[in-house]
């Protein structure tokens, strides 16, 4: 196992006070598996990723373990956090061009994860660098190397910022939105290289993604999270085709399709709660389309409804149907559907 | 019936590089034809730097025309005086990617509705207030929330009252440039749920650009493929998306990712970007990442000529199927 996510919450302070953003999040990603983080904005996808590279504000709280490799690193002092980030996980960000400085060339800015993290010399590196950018698939690499990214456009700059991901042959590697702010044709290059890139380093990748066409294409699972817990985990082709949660299965239905035209979209109504108004039961009871007397008021737990496929939702808690047979026709019903 | 004409529209802007330094042109739109009926939704998609924001700005006279002709509703506005613009933008409306940024923060719901109708010389209060209340009404905002302000609303929400925005004034055409982007798929397809009802009750015609695919085949009757301020492929949009002509078309239809991991398809992937409008390639403007480009296409430009039935592509790669009669312009 590469890493083990468990029971994660964050807490981050807001006018003075705690708020939990992320609450008990729990996942795992193997060696060579892309794992993907579906979400609309302010789920705590991006946070879900922040706080496995502990790229957290100051007085954030963070509480349950994160085990790379077995050790924790919740517990990690800063000077081990320096030598493990860019290092044995880094981190891709959506925007090349504030997460790039400016004033630096790309070659200094690819050559600094080296100079950190190994001890080669000037010419090996050099080496290394001119061979990183031909493996990220971008030409006339010597030159390149003294070229600033404003002379780039944004996929050669998101080719630059995988290069310097890649610089330390990372375990894992974290890629937050890496293809929204790129244009489709581009999108699909980036896609096809960080395929390739997997497949020669054996890495573990956590996608972060709220474009579901892309976590189709890239991922073997995924975990759908909504107002900072996770509701569903499947592996991809199980939440594509028997997607269980209501929440999952309204994200499905409300994306236009290539090939398939409808008349009508499906869509959920209302948004999403704010983090310090949530609701005591289920926080996605608000926008159900199934909601149950027992969602108001009991956070649903996690329990399997398939091999590897979990969810959090009351409507497949079989103790219900005993519990209250008034409800279990209805229950029933909804099942089929 | 005919609402918009637009015929050979040009829209170049010039750009000087440095202190003395040498005048360059950009040939953001570099003529462009098309038409759209009374009821139609034309869909112009391509990627960031094609012109088709710039094609969406010119046709409503935001910015002047380089060259061309705009015939709307049956009158050539390309060179009326403001005056008579004001009268004419009555019926052509825009609605902004952002909804953060196109709602005033300083004003209320009910002052930014209002405005469009005092600016057309509606003096009546009462009846101001009657139509914005019908309006918000559809776009499912209560009568209790015009005294807020925007930043009170969601992004859909926000989105929902641009729209309502540009319906104060019964218009006939409306421009949406990137409405749904900015927004979550869950609230994106609210407002294209919207859009759509919205176009039946009042009989709009849309003109609906944007560079998601599948949003645009959702919601397109005809669909317009831009690259580098040139129109590559125009046609119905089934015929467009089940049988792409042009080499372009083609190779985004299968960049765009599938939310169905069952089906793996054969993409093309084009290599390089999209080349700077400032210095366009010879011939073809598609030729440097055309998988099926020849030396002809360096040096040919090649006309959108309807290849079949109503369908037009500008590729001289496309044999034309039989036609009784190849037409030359789009009629």
């Amino acid at each position: 196992m590469l890493l083990q996510v468990k029971n994660v919450a964050l807490s981050l302070k807001r006018e003075g006070k705690y708020t939990k953003i992320l609450d008990d999040v729990s996942f795992q990603v193997e060696k060579g598996e892309t794992v993907g983080i579906v979400g609309e904005s302010g789920c705590g996808k991006s946070l879900t990723a922040l706080s496995i590279m502990r790229l957290l504000p100051e007085k954030a709280k963070l509480e349950g373990s994160i085990l790379l490799d077995d050790e924790n690193v919740t517990e990690f002092s800063k000077r081990r956090l320096e030598k493990v980030r860019g290092n044995q996980m880094s981190m891709i960000f959506q925007d090349p061009l504030t997460s790039l400085n400016p004033l630096h060339t790309v070659g200094r800015q690819i050559e600094e994860a080296l100079i950190l993290h190994t001890d080669s010399n000037k010419a090996e590196r050099k080496r290394r660098v001119i061979q990183l950018l031909k493996e990220v698939g971008l030409p006339r690499a010597e030159d390149l190397v003294n070229e600033y990214p404003h002379q780039l456009s944004g996929g050669m700059r998101q080719r630059i910022m995988i290069a310097i991901a890649m610089a330390c042959h990372p375990k894992l590697l974290i890629c937050d939105e890496p293809t929204t702010a790129l244009d489709v044709t581009v999108q699909a290059q980036i896609l096809d290289l960080m395929n390739h890139l997997k497949q020669i380093n054996d890495m573990g990748i956590i996608m972060i993604t709220h474009d579901l066409g892309v976590v189709a294409e890239v991922c073997d699972k995924v975990i759908v999270m909504y107002a900072g817990k996770v509701v569903e985990q499947a592996n991809v082709k199980e939440l594509f085709l028997n997607p269980k949660h209501p929440y999952t299965k309204g994200l499905l239905e409300s994306i236009p399709k290539l090939g398939k035209r409808k008349e009508k979209l499906g869509s959920i109504s209302g948004m999403v709660p704010s983090p310090d108004q949530m609701p005591s039961g289920c926080r996605f009871y608000d926008r159900c389309s199934k909601k149950m007397d027992i969602c108001k008021q009991e956070i649903p737990p996690v329990q399997e409804v398939g091999e590897d496929h979990i969810t959090a939702c009351w409507l497949f808690k079989k103790e219900v149907e005993e519990d209250d047979t008034s409800r279990s026709k209805g229950f029933e019903t909804t099942l089929h559907h | 019936m005919t609402l918009l004409e637009v015929k050979d529209l040009k829209q170049h802007f010039t750009i000087k590089k440095g202190f003395l330094g040498e005048k360059k042109i950009v040939k953001a739109v570099d003529g462009v034809s098309l038409h759209i009926e009374h009821g139609e939704t034309l869909g112009i998609v391509g990627e960031s730097g094609c012109g088709k924001s710039s094609l969406g700005r010119t046709i409503l006279q935001l910015l002047k025309p380089t060259s061309g002709e705009i015939i709307f509703n049956g009158k050539n506005i390309t060179h009326l005086p403001r005056r008579e613009m004001k009268t004419v933008r009555k019926d052509m409306q825009l609605v902004f990617q952002d909804p953060y940024a196109s709602l005033n923060p300083r004003s209320k719901i009910r002052s930014i509705l209002e405005t469009p109708l005092i600016v057309h010389g509606m003096n009546n209060k009462a009846e101001r207030m009657k139509i914005i209340e019908s309006l918000i009404d559809k776009i499912g905002i209560r009568k209790e929330q015009l005294d807020r302000y925007p930043h009170e609303f969601s992004g859909g929400q926000r989105q929902r009252i641009g729209i309502a925005r540009s319906l104060t004034l019964n218009p006939k055409l409306i421009i949406a440039d990137e409405p749904v982007s900015a927004l979550d798929v869950s609230v994106q397809s609210q407002v294209l749920n919207l859009m759509v009802d919205l176009q039946k009750e009042f009989n709009l015609s849309y003109m609906f650009i944007s560079h998601d695919l599948s949003v645009v085949q959702h919601i397109s009757d005809r669909v317009a493929v831009m690259y580098l301020g040139k129109i590559v492929e125009i046609a119905n949009v089934e015929d467009l998306y089940k049988n792409p002509l042009h080499p372009y078309t083609k190779a985004l239809l299968t960049a765009v990712p599938q939310p169905d991991p069952t089906k793996k398809r054969e993409r093309i992937i084009l290599q390089g970007d999209l080349p700077s409008p400032v210095n366009p390639p010879s011939g073809c403007p598609f030729h440097t990442r055309c998988p099926v480009a020849t030396a002809e296409c360096k040096t040919e430009v090649p006309e959108l000529r309807e290849k079949e039935m109503g369908h037009w592509a500008a590729c001289i790669h496309v044999q034309p199927a039989q036609l009784e009669k190849p037409r030359l312009i789009i009629s």
